[in-house]
C-alpha cells in the first residue's frame, strides 16, 4: 500500500495510550467542554497526537493529528493561501472541533465541517485503530464513518487523525452591517458567507474576488466593520431555516444565522427532541461500538 | 401462460450493441407513464435477447412488444447507436408470421388502407354518420367530407405524396400544402392511386410482407426524377426507409428523393411570399418520426420562422402517443403519454399548435387541442396578408 | 401440481400491491441486472407507489423469512441493486412525484423515484438546481443518488450527494418508518441521516429525501482546451488546482473518448487532439473571469492547443451531452465495456493514466478514459466484445491491476459508483479486517439480521450475519 495508506506511528501510541478497559475522557482545547454534558472527572484523561503530517497544496489536502490546534493548522493553510472554515478559537483542536460538530458562522457558504472530512482514524473501545474514508477528495468506499463521527462526542471512539478537504482563501472578505431584511439580504445575493441577525440588526460577510464582493455590497446599503458581533455563548438551538422568521425567544440576547437556522443565545437553551425510533438506532450504535461505555463518559449525545 | 416457439431473427450484432446503460429510459413514452422496465427500450432489448436465446415467448412477452409506441425517441437518445426501431420491426413481423399476433380482424383494417375505393367508401359511410352526429367527438375524427373535391395538379415541379388516411379525411391540409409550395413558384403534380398507402403501419404492425407490396407499388406511381414531397411525418419516414425496407437499388434511388415538405420549403425560404408582419407565437409539436426518424424537424421552424414564432416544446421530442394506430389499440397509455404532451404545450404558452403529422394532429385534438399542420397556418396567413 | 415456492409470499404481497407484484419470468429476467455487467437473479418484483405500501412489503419479507432489495433506474455500475441471496425487488421507480419545493428553507421533499434531471428541470426556472449530476442524470433517480452517495462532475466544487440532503424518511429492515435528520441545521443525536447515505441499501428504503437546493449561478463559462498529449492535459489539472482554483467542473477525454464522443453529438469535439479538458467556472461574474484567465494561463504553459469558449447556453449543453453520455457511445467501437471508477490523489493522475494504458496494452484490450480528473475520479474504461473467448478474465484481470495501482498510488476503491456486489471483495485492499468488522457493527445496529440487500458493500467474512447465503454471480469479482 502507498505510504499515503500506511498508519503513522504517533497513531499506534495513541491507540495503546487509549488502552482497553478503563473509562476515558480524550481532551482538546476545552473551548467546548461541556457540550453534551461534564465530562466525568474520574475518567483518565487522554490527549490525541498533534501535527500537521502531510499537506499537500496542490492536493488540497491537510493530513493531521487529531490534537492539531486550529491555529497550527491555519498557520500551516494560510502559507499556501488556503484553509479550513472552522471559525473557531485558534486553542480549539480538530479533533474537539470534529468530535462536537458544531460548524462556523460562515456554513451558509461553506457547507457542514463534516463535508470537509475526507479520513478519519479513530480508536476504538478495545484501543484498536479504525480507519474509515480515504486520502482522496472524493471517495465511496465502504460505509461512510466519517460523517458518523462527526458530532459524536467522541463516544464511538477517540479521533486519532484526520484528512480534511482545504478551501482557497478568498481573495476579499468583507462583513458589512445595517439595518434591513435579513431575509430579503438572503433573497438578493450570491452564496453570501454568513447572514446575522439579531432581530434588528443584519451583519453580512461578502467573500470572493474583488469586484464581485465590492458588486454585492453595492447591493446593499451597509457600513463596513471589522468582523462579526460577538456570539451569545451559553445557548445554542437549530431550527428550519424559515422558521427565523417567526422566532420568539424572551428577552435574551441572540444572534441568528440566516438561511442556516442556527440561534446562539445567551440562554442555555433546551435539546431538540429525537425520535423513539431513532434514539433506539443511535443506543444501538452506542452499545455495538462501546458496550461498556468506556469513552468520554458524563457526556451524552442522546440524552438519558 | 403458454409458451410458443419463435425465432425473432434479430442479427446478433443488433441484439449485443445495447449496453443496458438505461440513458434511453427517459425518453422512451410508455417508460415515462409507467416507469416499469418492460415497457422501457432497454428492457424491451433485454426481452429480446431472453426469446432469442431460449427460442420461446409467451403472452406476456407479446404484450411487452405490442405496448412500444415505436416513436424511435430511445434512439435520438441512445449513445451507443442502437437501431431499435429495425429491431422492433423485425420483432412484429416475426410475431405476426409465427404467431397469433396480429388477428384477421386487425389485418382487415391495414388492408383496407392501401385499397382507395374501399377507403373511400368506409370514408363516406362515417361522413354521413357525422352528419347525423352519432360518431363521439372524443374520436377526434376530423370533420370527413361527403364529397370529396379532387386535387388538381399544376405542373411537374415535384410530387405531393397524398397517402391513404389523410388524403380521405384531411384533403383540405393537402390543398394548402400545395398552395403554400406553389408559393414558391414550383408546380405540383399528384401520383394515382397505385400510391395509394406508405405501408408505414404494416411495417408498425409487424405485416412486412404487405408493407412491402403497397411500397413497390408506391414506387410505380412516381416516375421520373422530380422530388417527392410529404406533408405527413409519418409517411415521409417510411418512404425515406423504402431503401432499408426493400433493399433494392431502385428503392434506395427512390429514397433519396423523398423529403418532409417543410425540408423542401426551408431550402428555399427567400421564394416564399413577405409578410407585413410576424404575427404571435406558435407552440411547434414535433412528431417522432420527423425529429427522431428523419431527424429534420429543425426545417419545421424555420419555415415558421418566417411568419410567427415557433416555440419549441420543453419535453426533448417525446412521443404525443399518437402512434399510427397506437392509440386506437392502447388508448388508456396512450392517452396517459398525451397528458404529458398536453402539459408541456400548456407550458409553452403559446395560443396555437402545429404538428407536421396527421395522426399526431388527431390524436391531440381528440383530448381538445387546438391543433393544425404548420402549412396550414402559413396558408391561412399567406391568405389573409395576400 | 408443483406449487412456487413463492406462492405464500407472492399472495401476501398481491394483497397490498394487487398486480404490482410480478412474478412472470420475462419479466423478472429485467431485474436481475442494472447498469453493470453482473447478472444476478429475481424471483419477484414489486412495485409500490407509496410509503405505506413499502413497510408492508417489507413486514411480509419479514414474515417470510425473505431478504429485500431496493431498486432505482437500475442505472448502477457496481452491481449494487444485482438481486444476490434471492431478495424480494422493491422497485421505486413509480414513487416519483416531487412532494414539495420549499424555497425558503431551500429544500424539495422528493421520492425516490423522482430522476435527478427532473428534479432539476423542475428547480430552473424558480433560481435553483439540485447539484450532483451524475452522468446518468437524465435517468438515474434521487433514491439511488442517496444510496450511492453520488458524484458527478459539478461535485468539485459543490460536494456529493450527502451534502446536498437534509433527511430521509425511511423504511427501515425491520419494517418502521422514520425520519433520519430533519430541516434543521444540527438534528440532535448521531448523524445517521450522513450515514445513510452511501449505505448501498442496506440500512433500509428511502422512501421520501428532503434534498437541498443549490442557486443556479450568475455566471457560467464552459471552456474546451485540447492538448497534443493527455501527459499535459493531467498536468493542468493538477496546476489548476495547485493555483487555488476549484473549478466547478473539470472534466478529462482522452483521444478515443473524443472520437466517440464526437461520433454521437457532432459537438466539434477535436477528433485530432490527443487529449481534452471540459472546464466550467460559475458563479458571480468577476469570480468567473478570473477563473478563466487561471485556466488559461496554466493552460499556455502545459502546450495547449485551442481554447474553446462556449458562446451560448446551447453550445455548453451539447459539450455537455458529450461528456454525459460517453460512456454509453463506447459501444461504438466494442460492444461491451466495463467502466472503472477509482479516485487517485491529483497529483497522480498522469502517473496512473500511463499505467492504466499499459494495463490494457498487456490485456490486449482498449481503455477509454473520460473522467472527473478535478477529482482525480478515473473511469478507465475497457471496451471489449464478450463474444471473444476468454475475454472476459483478460478484463478483469485489468481490472483488479488497475485498482491495485489506483490504490498503490494512494487512491481508493470507488469514487462514485460504490461497491456494491462488483468491489466488495476488494475491500480488503483498502481497509483492515477490524475496518471493516466496525463497518459491519456499524450496518447491523439497522439491520442485525441482513435483510436488506444482502451480500453487498462488505466481503462474506466481514459480514457476521449473511444470513441469506453466499452465492454470487458469474462475472462478479471474486
Amino acid at each position: 500500500m502507498s505510504s499515503l495508506h500506511a498508519v503513522p506511528e504517533e497513531v499506534h501510541k495513541f491507540s495503546a495510550e487509549v488502552g482497553t478497559s478503563d473509562p476515558i475522557t480524550v481532551v482538546g482545547g476545552r473551548t467546548q467542554w461541556n457540550v453534551g454534558g461534564t465530562p466525568d472527572g474520574s475518567a483518565r484523561e487522554v490527549t490525541a497526537p498533534s501535527g500537521i503530517w502531510s499537506h499537500e497544496p496542490e492536493e488540497m489536502t491537510v493530513r493531521c493529528g487529531a490534537g492539531t490546534t486550529l491555529r497550527e493548522l491555519s498557520e500551516q493553510l494560510a502559507q499556501h493561501g488556503q484553509m479550513v472554515p472552522f471559525d473557531m478559537p485558534p486553542n480549539a483542536t480538530v479533533g474537539g472541533a470534529l468530535s462536537v460538530g458544531r460548524s462556523g458562522i460562515r456554513r451558509l457558504r461553506y457547507g457542514h465541517m463534516r463535508d470537509l472530512v475526507l479520513q478519519i482514524r479513530h480508536i476504538d473501545c478495545n484501543g484498536k485503530i479504525v480507519t474509515s474514508g480515504g486520502p482522496t477528495v472524493k471517495n465511496v468506499s465502504g460505509y461512510d464513518l466519517c460523517r458518523l463521527m462527526v458530532g459524536s462526542l467522541g463516544k464511538l471512539g477517540c479521533l486519532a487523525e484526520v484528512i480534511l478537504r482545504c478551501l482557497p482563501k478568498p481573495q476579499a472578505t468583507r462583513w458589512l452591517t445595517g439595518v434591513i431584511d435579513p431575509f430579503e439580504v438572503y433573497a438578493r445575493l450570491y452564496r453570501p458567507s454568513s447572514i446575522l441577525w439579531n432581530g434588528e440588526q443584519v451583519w453580512v460577510c461578502l467573500e470572493g474576488v474583488s469586484s464581485d464582493v465590492e458588486a454585492e455590497a453595492a447591493l446593499l446599503d451597509l457600513t463596513e466593520v471589522e468582523g462579526p458581533p460577538p456570539l451569545p455563548s451559553d445557548g445554542r438551538f437549530s431550527v428550519e431555516p424559515k422558521a427565523l422568521r417567526n422566532l420568539s425567544v424572551d428577552d435574551t440576547n441572540w444572534i441568528a444565522e440566516i438561511g442556516v437556522g442556527i440561534v446562539h443565545s445567551d440562554r442555555p437553551s433546551k435539546a431538540q427532541k429525537i425520535s423513539k425510533t431513532n434514539e433506539s438506532l443511535m443506543r444501538e450504535l452506542e452499545r455495538r461500538l462501546d458496550p461498556n461505555g468506556r469513552l468520554n463518559p458524563g457526556r451524552q449525545v442522546v440524552p438519558l | 401462460m403458454k409458451k410458443v416457439e419463435i425465432n425473432l431473427g434479430i442479427p446478433h450484432d443488433d441484439l449485443v450493441s445495447c449496453v443496458s446503460c438505461g440513458l434511453c429510459l427517459p425518453h422512451c413514452p410508455t417508460y415515462r407513464v409507467t416507469q416499469e422496465e418492460s415497457a422501457s427500450p432497454r428492457g424491451r432489448i433485454a426481452l429480446m435477447k431472453h426469446a432469442e436465446s431460449t427460442g420461446f415467448i409467451d403472452e406476456e412477452f407479446v404484450e411487452f412488444m405490442d405496448a412500444c409506441i415505436q416513436c424511435r425517441g430511445c434512439e435520438t437518445a441512445c449513445p451507443a447507436g442502437v437501431e431499435f426501431g429495425s429491431m422492433m420491426e423485425t420483432t412484429r413481423e416475426a410475431l405476426a408470421t409465427q404467431t397469433s399476433y396480429q388477428p384477421w380482424w386487425r389485418r382487415l383494417g391495414y388492408g383496407i388502407l392501401g385499397r382507395p375505393t374501399v377507403l373511400a367508401f368506409v370514408s363516406r359511410v362515417l361522413a354521413l354518420l357525422q352528419w347525423i352526429k352519432v360518431v363521439p367527438k372524443k374520436l377526434g375524427l376530423p370533420r370527413i367530407p361527403v364529397i370529396q373535391r379532387p386535387l388538381v395538379a399544376s405542373g411537374t415541379d415535384v410530387w405531393l405524396f397524398t397517402g391513404c388516411i389523410m388524403d380521405a379525411w384531411m384533403r383540405d391540409t393537402h390543398r394548402a400544402v400545395q398552395r403554400v409550395v406553389e408559393a414558391t413558384g414550383a408546380g405540383v403534380q399528384f401520383p394515382n392511386k397505385a400510391a395509394a398507402c406508405c405501408g408505414a403501419l404494416h411495417v408498425h404492425a409487424g405485416l412486412g410482407e404487405d408493407a412491402r407490396l403497397l411500397a413497390e407499388r408506391t414506387m410505380t406511381a412516381f416516375p421520373g426524377d422530380a422530388p417527392i414531397l410529404v406533408d405527413s411525418a409519418g409517411c415521409g419516414a417510411q418512404l425515406k426507409e423504402y431503401g432499408h425496407l426493400l433493399g433494392t437499388e431502385l428503392a434506395e434511388k427512390f429514397s433519396t428523393r423523398v423529403f418532409d415538405v417543410h425540408e423542401w420549403l426551408a431550402e428555399r425560404l427567400d421564394e416564399l411570399p413577405e409578410i407585413q408582419e410576424a404575427s404571435g407565437r406558435v407552440a411547434v409539436q414535433d412528431p417522432c418520426h420527423l425529429r427522431h426518424v428523419q431527424k429534420s424537424h429543425h426545417a419545421v421552424y424555420q419555415v415558421l420562422g418566417r411568419y410567427v414564432e415557433p416555440v419549441g416544446l420543453d419535453d426533448e421530442g417525446l412521443c404525443c402517443g399518437a402512434g399510427g394506430a397506437y392509440s386506437a389499440f392502447h388508448q388508456e397509455t396512450a392517452s396517459q403519454v398525451r397528458d404529458r404532451k398536453i402539459e408541456s404545450i400548456r407550458r409553452a404558452g403559446a395560443p396555437e399548435v402545429a404538428s407536421a403529422n396527421p395522426g399526431c394532429l388527431l390524436h391531440l385534438r381528440a383530448a381538445g387541442v387546438e391543433v393544425r399542420h404548420p402549412l396550414e397556418i402559413i396558408d391561412s396567413i399567406m391568405t389573409k396578408g395576400g | 401440481m408443483q406449487t412456487s415456492p413463492h406462492a405464500n409470499i407472492l399472495d401476501d404481497l398481491r394483497t397490498v400491491l394487487g398486480d404490482r407484484a410480478r412474478d412472470g419470468d420475462f419479466e423478472l429476467g429485467l431485474y436481475g441486472k442494472d447498469g453493470s455487467v453482473l447478472q444476478g437473479q429475481a424471483s419477484i418484483v414489486c412495485l409500490p407507489v407509496a410509503t405505506a405500501e413499502v413497510r408492508q412489503i417489507v413486514e411480509i419479507c419479514r414474515k417470510h423469512d425473505r431478504p429485500f432489495l431496493a431498486r432505482g433506474s437500475g442505472t448502477g455500475l457496481a452491481g449494487g441493486a444485482v438481486p444476490v441471496g434471492d431478495p424480494v425487488i422493491i422497485a421505486t421507480a413509480k414513487m416519483n412525484q416531487i412532494i414539495e419545493v420549499d424555497l425558503e428553507n431551500r429544500i424539495a421533499w422528493v421520492e425516490p423515484g423522482v430522476l435527478n434531471l427532473d428534479l432539476t428541470k423542475e428547480l430552473t426556472p424558480r433560481g435553483f438546481h439540485f447539484a450532483p449530476d451524475p452522468s446518468s442524470q437524465q435517468v438515474c433517480s434521487i433514491g439511488g443518488n442517496v444510496a450511492n452517495n453520488s458524484g458527478g462532475p459539478h461535485c468539485l466544487a459543490y460536494g456529493v450527494t450527502s451534502a446536498h440532503v437534509a433527511a430521509i424518511e425511511v423504511v427501515l429492515p425491520d419494517g418502521s418508518v422514520t425520519v433520519l435528520g430533519d430541516l434543521s441545521a444540527e438534528p440532535p443525536g448521531y448523524d445517521l441521516r450522513g450515514l445513510f447515505v452511501g449505505s448501498e441499501g442496506t440500512m433500509g428504503v428511502a422512501t421520501k429525501v428532503a434534498v437541498r437546493l443549490t442557486p443556479n449561478p450568475p455566471a457560467i463559462r464552459t471552456l474546451l482546451l485540447d492538448f497534443p498529449d493527455v501527459r499535459d492535459g493531467a498536468a493542468t489539472v493538477s496546476a489548476i488546482i495547485a493555483a487555488g482554483l476549484i473549478p466547478a467542473a473539470l472534466e478529462m477525454m482522452d483521444k478515443r473518448a473524443i472520437e466517440i464522443v464526437e461520433a454521437f453529438v457532432n459537438a466539434g469535439y477535436p477528433t485530432e487532439a490527443d487529449a481534452v479538458l471540459l472546464v466550467e467556472l460559475d458563479g458571480l461574474p468577476g469570480g468567473v473571469e478570473h477563473g478563466v484567465e487561471v485556466v488559461r494561463s496554466v493552460a499556455e504553459r502545459h502546450q495547449v492547443g485551442n481554447i474553446r469558449i462556449a458562446a451560448d447556453n446551447e453550445e455548453r449543453e451539447l459539450l455537455w451531452k458529450g461528456r454525459k453520455n460517453a460512456f454509453g457511445a463506447v459501444a461504438r467501437i466494442k460492444p461491451d465495456y466495463y467502466l472503472h471508477d477509482t479516485v487517485v490523489p491529483r497529483g497522480k493522475l498522469v502517473e496512473v493514466l500511463d499505467k492504466v494504458y499499459k494495463i490494457a496494452d498487456a490485456y490486449d484490450l482498449i481503455a477509454v478514459n473520460v473522467f472527473h480528473a478535478g477529482d482525480g475520479n478515473l473511469h478507465p474504461i475497457l471496451a471489449y466484445d464478450s463474444g471473444e473467448k476468454g475475454v472476459l478474465e483478460r478484463v478483469h484481470a485489468a481490472g483488479r491491476a488497475i485498482i491495485t495501482a489506483s490504490i498503490e498510488a494512494g487512491g481508493v476503491l470507488s469514487g462514485e459508483h460504490g461497491i456494491g456486489l462488483e468491489k466488495r471483495d476488494y475491500m480488503g485492499m483498502l481497509f483492515s479486517a477490524h475496518d471493516m468488522a466496525t463497518q459491519d457493527m456499524v450496518r447491523e445496529a439497522f439491520d442485525p439480521q441482513g435483510f436488506a440487500n444482502p451480500l453487498k458493500v462488505l466481503p462474506s467474512g466481514s459480514r457476521c450475519s449473511d444470513s441469506f447465503g453466499q452465492h454470487v454471480p458469474d462475472g462478479a469479482w471474486v
